[in-house]
């Protein structure tokens, strides 16, 4: 089998403020995306985006943002909603995969009302908005785990707004936790292929079908099915009656079993090579137990083991 | 009870210590200096009823063996007299000194307390690990005498380490012959909150400290020598002037990766810039907006030599004076603890043999590079607890090329921060192709597995040793009653063999590293305890509990 007509996949990330914006561990975020990139053949790059710079949607096939200290977040705010507002938006109404991680999922919202002081303005990218109580309502601190498309997420979550949701669709429900305003058990919040969420830990190394699945809409958006199918079908001629697990391009790039062609959607395991997650699971079950949800650690770690 | 009779013992040993030879050179307190900022009316009766409930409890938790009963005395006593710190501090002849900062504070005490005693002080200090305020009370309601008066008229000079969040409270009941600030870095952001908050808390309580105090404070660290900012009274800084340990030449950028707290100016907001960067946001810096830069250092190091891998040589600069020294410890953080303590002991008036002394001939404390010997081997014990720590310890462990034999110890409990997070913030990738051997434990090795994967170690070599088995795989080795028992048929779901538990991750460890060499231990602080209570049951510990601060 030759493959040298084969380009390989890239994909380039933005990264949203990573000096201003870097304080739960968000850098872990990036790695995930990377090394499952990479595990696949797909050429990864990141590139940070600070202060002052300009944001071409053109550019970039995903955009992460983290959360910051207070301190630093008012600067950000600003610099959002003046210099990179019109081209993120343009980003996400073009169905860009975007993941903002606490402040940032804060910033993409309506507004921060803060205890004390003015209002700080976001993007209203999700139709939501943030309220600080006052330093009497306690912090939203701990383990977390929620249900998300038929699975769970799970990560650590510490902030002290509490998030509204108006017609913004949760991006899951909460099993143990806080989540958005630990009253309505909704956390997060989805617009197109936009996710603002609570969870770090990092939220992607623990959640490797979160991060596929984030690969996976990055690729849809950049290649289209047709061409991963196109691509996929040229080069496993041979293994079309292979079984999913084994229909997987020889060069690591792009896997699909020959009977998901049919299908009208497509999932992120018939694009994208399973890889050996079970550290992966183990640690995302550990958090699952330690919630004392322990038929979704089950669920969990079976799911990894078919 | 064994534990009891030692202690009591140790009780005798103190009160016998002859008075040191020579005269210490430090003159005690004025009186009303060593008040507390609260004008509070003392109730010496009930003092006294506090002391001798404190210590009355403080004795059955101990024969109990409820825990280490070390901080009882001060819960009891502090519940009984809220009063009870600020009356028995201000009768300590020589005053107290606090030394608190994110990272640092055990070593910086411990140099500070050996420099005192080489000068011929009586030293007391709060025990290691209860630097919160009842560790604080307790360390007071031990010494002092069931009528409320501390025993020996208070005749010692007391250090204090002092958790950051502890600062307010602890400057509300004592006032300090000096506070040293040395650093202060992100730390479980679950628990103490941003950078900021913990600062903020700091300016507050500064704000009413009395201008006697003098503060120590690092000049290469902006946001600790800004608190000197708006103080009134004397400010001693030190820092580090050996312009050869910028980080910027020394490593390639992507290597090195540094987490770093404080970006912007304090005074504007503008990013500062850094003419030489020691590490994380310490160094020489400026803003170039506002002008705004590092203090010049009174106490300074102008030039750090290594010595191997747990041994410095530096030259310290202090009021035109030059004296070279050993700092006989691991990691350049170290140099700025040393650099703190020589700061307090020269404002303290003392003289540079016993500062040499001290500092060379201190030994490591609990965890802090201490070194155990083992069976022909060598045990390391570093210990760190959030991401610049952790990234300094990397940092000393692989300076030169030579492959460690390694175990790390994750903990997630409530006093090592329950998010790990942080994690992914430490420069791991400086780990691939250094080790020998390398083990992971504690309760989230799993996530440190994760991590170092993702840095690029191959999962074949590293040994992931969790703390428990997960609940499926438990039922998968067989019934549930029986799973701790080795003869429950061990049914594997996958490759790896089932080890669980510090036990077995440190016999692993040890088992990696040959006879003659060094097993580098790099737990959190539970880790720690944790290990230390495993090595002592093996008759390994280099008597830590016994202690020499009584």
């Amino acid at each position: 089998m030759t493959h040298d007509f084969v380009r390989p996949l890239t994909l380039t990330l933005g990264h949203l403020y990573p000096d201003q914006l870097n304080l739960y561990g968000d850098r872990g975020n990036i790695m995930t995306l990377q090394y499952r990139c990479q595990m696949r053949g797909i050429q990864f790059r990141a590139v940070g985006l600070g202060i002052g710079d300009a944001l071409a949607p053109d550019e970039y096939d995903m955009l992460f943002i983290g959360g910051g200290q207070d301190k630093e977040q008012a600067p950000v705010a600003q610099d959002l909603y003046e210099l990179k507002a019109i081209g993120l938006w343009a980003a996400i109404e073009d169905d860009m995969p975007v993941l903002a991680v606490c402040g940032g999922y804060q910033l993409l919202a309506h507004y921060y009302r803060p205890a004390e002081g003015p209002d700080m303005r976001g993007l209203g990218v999700f139709d939501a908005w943030t309220i600080h109580k006052g330093p009497r309502s306690p912090r939203c601190i701990g383990n977390i785990a929620l249900s998300w498309n038929g699975s769970t997420l799970v990560g650590f979550e510490n902030h002290g707004g509490r998030t509204y949701l108006g017609t913004a669709k949760p991006l899951g429900k909460v099993l143990k936790g806080s989540g958005n305003n630990a009253e309505d058990r909704t956390e997060g919040a989805i617009y197109r292929n936009a996710y603002g969420t609570y969870l770090h830990g990092s939220l992607l190394p623990k959640n490797p079908h979160f991060a596929d699945h984030l690969i996976y809409l990055a690729l849809k958006r950049k290649y289209g099915e047709e061409y991963l199918l196109a691509m996929a079908g040229q080069t496993e001629p041979s293994e079309t009656a292979d079984h999913a697990a084994q229909g997987l391009h020889q060069n690591g790039t792009v896997a699909l079993a020959a009977e998901k062609k049919t299908e009208n959607s497509l999932k992120p395991s018939d694009i994208l090579t399973p890889l050996d997650d079970k550290l992966e699971w183990e640690a995302h079950a550990y958090i699952l137990e330690r919630l004392g949800l322990h038929s979704a650690a089950l669920t969990a770690l079976s799911a990894y083991k078919k | 009870m064994r534990k009891y009779r030692s202690s009591r013992r140790h009780i005798e040993q103190e009160q016998k210590h002859p008075e040191a030879s020579t005269a210490p050179s430090i003159r005690p307190v004025k009186e009303k200096v060593r008040h507390s900022r609260q004008k509070r009316k003392h109730n010496p009766l009930r003092a006294a009823l506090a002391v001798t409930a404190g210590r009355a409890f403080g004795a059955i938790s101990r024969r109990l063996h409820l825990g280490g009963g070390t901080s009882v005395p001060g819960v009891v006593a502090q519940r009984m007299y809220p009063g009870v710190v600020s009356y028995l501090a201000a009768q300590l002849a020589y005053g107290s000194l606090m030394i608190t900062g994110t990272n640092g504070k055990t070593t910086t005490s411990n140099f500070v307390s050996s420099i005192l005693r080489d000068a011929g002080l009586r030293v007391w200090r709060n025990r290691e690990g209860s630097n919160l305020m009842r560790g604080i009370a307790s360390s007071l309601v031990i010494r002092a005498r069931p009528t409320g008066r501390l025993r020996r008229s208070g005749q010692a000079i007391s250090v204090f380490e002092v958790d950051e969040a502890t600062i307010p409270q602890a400057l509300n009941e004592i006032s300090p012959r000096i506070i040293v600030f040395n650093n202060l870095f992100r730390d479980q952001l679950d628990r103490y909150g941003e950078v900021d908050t913990v600062l903020t808390n700091w300016q507050k309580a500064l704000e009413h400290l009395s201008p006697e105090t003098i503060l120590v404070l690092n000049a290469d660290d902006p946001t600790i020598a800004q608190l000197g900012n708006s103080f009134k009274g004397q400010i001693v800084y030190f820092g580090i002037n050996d312009t050869a340990l910028n980080l910027q030449s020394e490593q390639t950028g992507e290597q090195n990766h540094q987490v770093i707290d404080t970006r912007t100016c304090s005074q504007c907001g503008h990013e500062y810039e850094y003419a030489v960067r020691i590490y994380s946001h310490l160094g020489h810096y400026r803003c170039p907006n506002c002008g705004q830069e590092r203090a010049q250092p009174q106490i300074s190091a102008v030039e750090v030599q290594t010595e191997g891998f747990d041994r410095y040589r530096i030259r310290v600069q202090a009021h035109g004076e030059e004296h070279t020294l050993i700092v006989p410890l691991p990691g350049l953080y170290n140099i700025y603890n040393a650099l703190a303590a020589i700061a307090v002991a020269r404002t303290l008036g003392i003289d540079w043999e016993p500062i040499e002394n001290g500092i060379g001939q201190s030994k490591p404390v609990f965890g802090r590079g201490e070194r155990i010997q083992a069976d022909g081997k060598i045990i390391r014990l570093l210990l760190a607890k959030n991401p610049t720590g952790f990234n300094e310890v990397l940092r000393t462990l692989f300076a030169d090329q030579e492959k460690r034999h390694v175990l790390f110890v994750l903990n997630d409990k409530i006093a090592d921060g329950q998010d790990v997070s942080w994690i992914w913030d430490v420069d791991f990738e400086r780990v691939v192709e250094h080790t020998s051997s390398l083990v992971l434990s504690g309760t989230r090795a799993r996530d440190l597995g994760l991590r170092l994967k993702y840095a690029g170690v191959p999962e074949a070599e590293m040994a992931i040793i969790p703390s428990t088995p997960l609940r499926l795989q438990r039922e998968e080795r067989g019934n549930s009653a029986r799973r701790k028992k080795k003869t429950a048929t061990p049914i594997t779901i996958e490759t790896a063999t089932h080890l669980y538990g510090l036990k077995q991750a440190l016999d692993l460890a040890l088992e990696q590293t040959p006879t003659g060499e060094t097993l580098f231990i790099v737990p959190t602080y539970t880790g720690l305890l944790e290990l230390h209570h495993e090595l002592e049951e093996r008759g390994l510990t280099s008597r830590y509990w016994e202690g020499r601060d009584g």
